[in-house]
């Protein structure tokens, strides 16, 4: 008999509507393939689901995406906070999303980190908020925007990157023709004087969600994405200064939809070895490019590492202390476990059972990152916009 | 003189229930009634008269407090917010007077004024309600903070009047507001268990304010009662206002509801109202489980029951566990959310309605974010509190950061607003504000 890991018998301390025993069976981890009573992976050792905090600044700010957890304290920034940033305005347009706010673990407050104006310079289309943020030894933050006017890919823009500094003041962007929509998590390499930054870009090419030229008369499937590897110089008291720009993958799919904004490459992760993952999530699959922080070209779609099974959509990917994929799916609320030397799908752990959508969690993950001390993982849910704290 | 005499005499300032305009008393109005039920009675033979007595009858309009606050809830409301447009304090004087002396007039049945016998000057009633009866009409009236202060402006030397608990609603987490169903410096509220007599009330109102107040927006809602009495339901299909104080009990009242010493003196036996437009998305809701439905709500669906218990009025046991130590009421559940227990004792009076406005394009707020023709429907929440900050504001702050249910509402419209105690018979309501003011 496969193991019953619940995954939350408590999403927090007691039940909510979407957790417990409403759907223990749901909860449990979905295991294609275990042996019992052997450790197989990470998301077995997660026991607990607290709900931490609801994420909406004053503004109104809806559908929390990125996760960050501080490096260091700089600024308004404690060491371990929580940013946070918001895709959707008030009016819950997406694109619009202008916020990062700050949790703090230890005192439990939330606070506005940053504010950004609706428009910036060499931003083109102005600013909404994406999974693409990191924060810098040094107190830089840096945040991608892919931003539209309507809510829709009908007027977006091809968007930037923003450097901000630890006060959530603009310091600098970083655009141009290599960055187009950066939109999933960043993978990052960090050694204080220089980073190095891991991009996707989901936005070439990508048109209206009323473009009915696909082969079922939806948004056609552009496969023009790119992963951008961008290296920075940081001198000291400076912000963050672009040496290079490396294509390093591409040829993902990307696709307008009226749903979820779009489709597109969103995960990033670092594995062993110089190999960067990378969630294709109109493909359904994990790949792998290798030599990610040297080569010179573009490795293409990379190797697959796995496909289908527990994946339904693939979005932010993180890596776990036992080397281990994370992977919060788009089409359920389920995270799934990869072993990216294997290929192996080790399980999955419904994490948002929320049965408001179907399947249940249906649309509600997206950030993903782990705890400072590697026990655990934060996550968003969109549906209720919160961060939760599984470990 | 009955109604039924109404049908077949020529119309020359008939009052509406068939008595004439010009009997302005309360002991002529009360004997109209009588007169009334029985015409009724013997046309609707199959109904027992005091039940259509008590149905169609009249709600005293003077007293200590304004009606359709604690008045037992009639079937159908006609809600109008307004935006006052002239500079002058006495055109709100006489405007407060009008008003008051035509709502007088038509929660006992009446024309809003007499129809008049010149065939070249517009009636005095639009009359589309001759020969319906009072219907249980009363008529509420507020002030929002625009009569105060108006973009900083106090246009009518009322500022410093203006109550503490008048509070400007803060921005909850979710809000959807539209200017167009928000806000208001006026507001009437007309409650009657006839749709078209609370319509009538405040058209007849709505052209006493010509060239002093505007319609800013209005609602309309409905509410039936069950036939074997008890709480009614929402258009979630679950019974609503459960845990409302008892309107019968004045303590209770006094405790939260009217307005007491501890604000002006003009607004004593007054409350305030919060009005708020929530669309519910019910295509959504119609498709989640029913077991889903009761762990968002907190209730049992077809008996009120809390979670756990077994009769509507059970009391909920918001600390009981399952077996697995998980709490039987959900922690996010709207019931524990909104519940007294969960807002340090607050409670408000809910007097809410439900709305159907037609349908609309919506795109859903909630994953996965569905884009379609939807009803414009849901609730138009009123509650009535002694004051806002400790009332309507405190739990709703709960629900909109907390709530399961903010899956399937939004709140559109909202208003807040004054409404003063009620007017002694020649007097005017409000009429404690502009002491000192009246000229």
């Amino acid at each position: 008999m496969l193991p019953q890991l619940h995954n939350k018998p408590v999403k927090a301390a007691a039940r909510k509507v979407m957790g417990g025993a409403l759907v223990g069976a749901l909860a449990a981890l979905s295991m294609p393939a275990a042996h019992a009573d052997e450790p197989k992976g990470f998301l077995e050792t997660v026991h607990k689901h607290v709900t931490l905090v609801n994420t909406v600044p004053d503004n109104g700010d809806q559908n929390p995406y990125a996760l960050v957890v501080a490096p260091v304290s700089a600024g308004s920034i404690q060491k371990d906070d929580v940013l946070i940033d918001n895709f959707n305005n008030a009016a819950n347009l997406q694109g619009l999303g202008s916020t990062i706010v700050d949790y703090n673990p230890t005192t439990k407050a939330l606070t506005k980190f940053a504010q950004l104006p609706r428009d910036l310079p060499e931003c083109p289309g102005g600013i909404g908020l994406s999974t693409a943020m990191t924060m810098l030894k040094t107190g830089w933050v840096i945040v991608g925007s892919t931003p539209s006017n309507d809510g829709t890919t009908t007027t977006k823009g091809a968007g930037c990157l923003i450097v901000l500094d630890p006060h959530g003041k603009v310091a600098s962007v970083i655009g141009g023709p290599n960055v187009n929509d950066p939109w999933g998590n960043m993978a990052v390499v960090d050694k204080g004087d220089t980073a190095t930054l891991f991009v996707s870009n989901s936005g070439f090419g990508v048109g209206s969600p009323n473009d009915k030229s696909g082969p079922d008369g939806e948004p056609p499937v552009i496969k023009e994405s790119t992963i951008l590897r961008i290296e920075l110089a940081i001198a000291d008291g400076k912000a963050p200064v672009v040496t290079s720009q490396t294509v390093v993958a591409g040829g993902f799919g990307e696709q307008a939809d009226k749903g979820v904004f779009l489709i597109g490459p969103t995960g990033l992760a670092l594995g062993k070895d110089d190999k960067l993952y990378v969630s294709d999530a109109l493909g359904n699959r994990v790949t792998e490019i290798a030599d990610a922080s040297t080569r010179t070209t573009s490795g293409g779609v990379g190797r697959e590492v796995t496909k289908d099974g527990l994946l339904q959509r693939p979005l932010a990917m993180v890596t776990a202390p036992n080397g281990h994929l994370l992977v919060t799916n788009g089409l359920n609320g389920k995270v799934v476990e990869i072993d990216p030397d294997s290929g192996k799908q080790i399980y999955a752990q419904w994490i948002d059972t929320d049965k408001a959508q179907t399947p249940p969690g249906n649309g509600d993950l997206f950030g993903i990152v782990m705890t400072p001390a590697g026990d655990g993982f934060y996550y968003v849910e969109d549906d209720v916009n919160t961060l939760v704290l599984a470990k | 003189m009955s109604d039924v005499d109404d049908k077949v005499k020529p119309l020359r300032d008939p009052a509406r229930r068939g008595f004439l305009g010009k009997a302005g008393g309360l002991a002529a109005a009360v004997g109209g009634l009588a007169a009334s039920s029985a015409a009724n009675a013997s046309i609707a033979q199959d109904q027992a008269p005091a039940a259509l007595a008590a149905k169609n009858g009249i709600e005293p309009f003077w007293g200590v407090h304004q009606g359709g606050i604690t008045t037992p809830q009639q079937e159908h409301t006609y809600f109008a917010a307004f935006d006052l447009v002239t500079a002058k304090r006495a055109d709100v004087i006489a405007l407060l007077n009008a008003w008051t002396e035509a709502a007088s007039r038509l929660t006992r049945g009446d024309t809003a004024a007499a129809l008049g016998d010149n065939p070249e000057a517009a009636p005095g009633d639009s009359g589309d309600a001759l020969g319906l009866p009072p219907s249980r009409l009363t008529i509420t009236f507020g002030f929002g903070p625009g009569l105060f202060s108006s973009n900083g402006v106090d246009r009518y030397g009322l500022a410093a009047r203006r109550p503490a608990a008048l509070v400007d609603l803060p921005r909850f987490n979710g809000d959807q507001l539209v200017p167009e169903k928000t806000g208001g410096d006026l507001c009437i509220q007309a409650c009657a268990n006839d749709a078209q007599v609370a319509f009538h009330a405040v058209r007849q109102l709505a052209r006493l304010a010509y060239g002093t107040a505007v319609i800013k927006w209005v609602q309309t809602g409905f509410q039936s009662n069950p036939a074997g009495g008890g709480t009614p339901r929402n258009l979630m299909g679950f019974k609503d206002g459960t845990n409302n104080p008892s309107q019968r009990d004045p303590k209770l009242m006094d405790q939260f509801v009217w307005a007491g010493d501890e604000g002006p003196a003009w607004m004593k036996n007054g409350t305030y109202t919060v009005v708020r437009r929530i669309r519910i998305t019910l295509e959504h809701w119609d498709k989640m489980e029913v077991g889903f439905q009761e762990q968002v709500v907190g209730r049992h669906k077809y008996t009120g029951a809390p979670l756990g218990k077994h009769k509507e009025f059970d009391v909920a046991d918001l600390d009981a566990k399952d077996a697995d130590g998980n709490s039987i009421v959900p922690d996010n559940a709207h019931m524990r959310l909104s519940a007294a227990q969960t807002n340090g004792g607050a409670q408000i009076l809910r007097r809410g309605y439900s709305y159907n406005d037609g349908a609309n394009f919506y795109i859903e707020r909630w994953p996965p974010w569905r884009q379609e023709m939807e009803y414009d429907a849901g609730l138009f929440f009123v509650a009535h509190q002694r004051d806002p900050r400790t009332g309507f504001i405190k739990i709703n702050h709960n629900l909109a950061v907390g709530d399961i249910m903010n899956q399937f509402i939004t709140h559109v419209g909202s208003g807040i607003f004054a409404c003063p105690p009620g007017a002694r018979a020649g007097s005017f309501i409000g009429a404690g504000l502009f002491e000192g003011l009246m000229t």
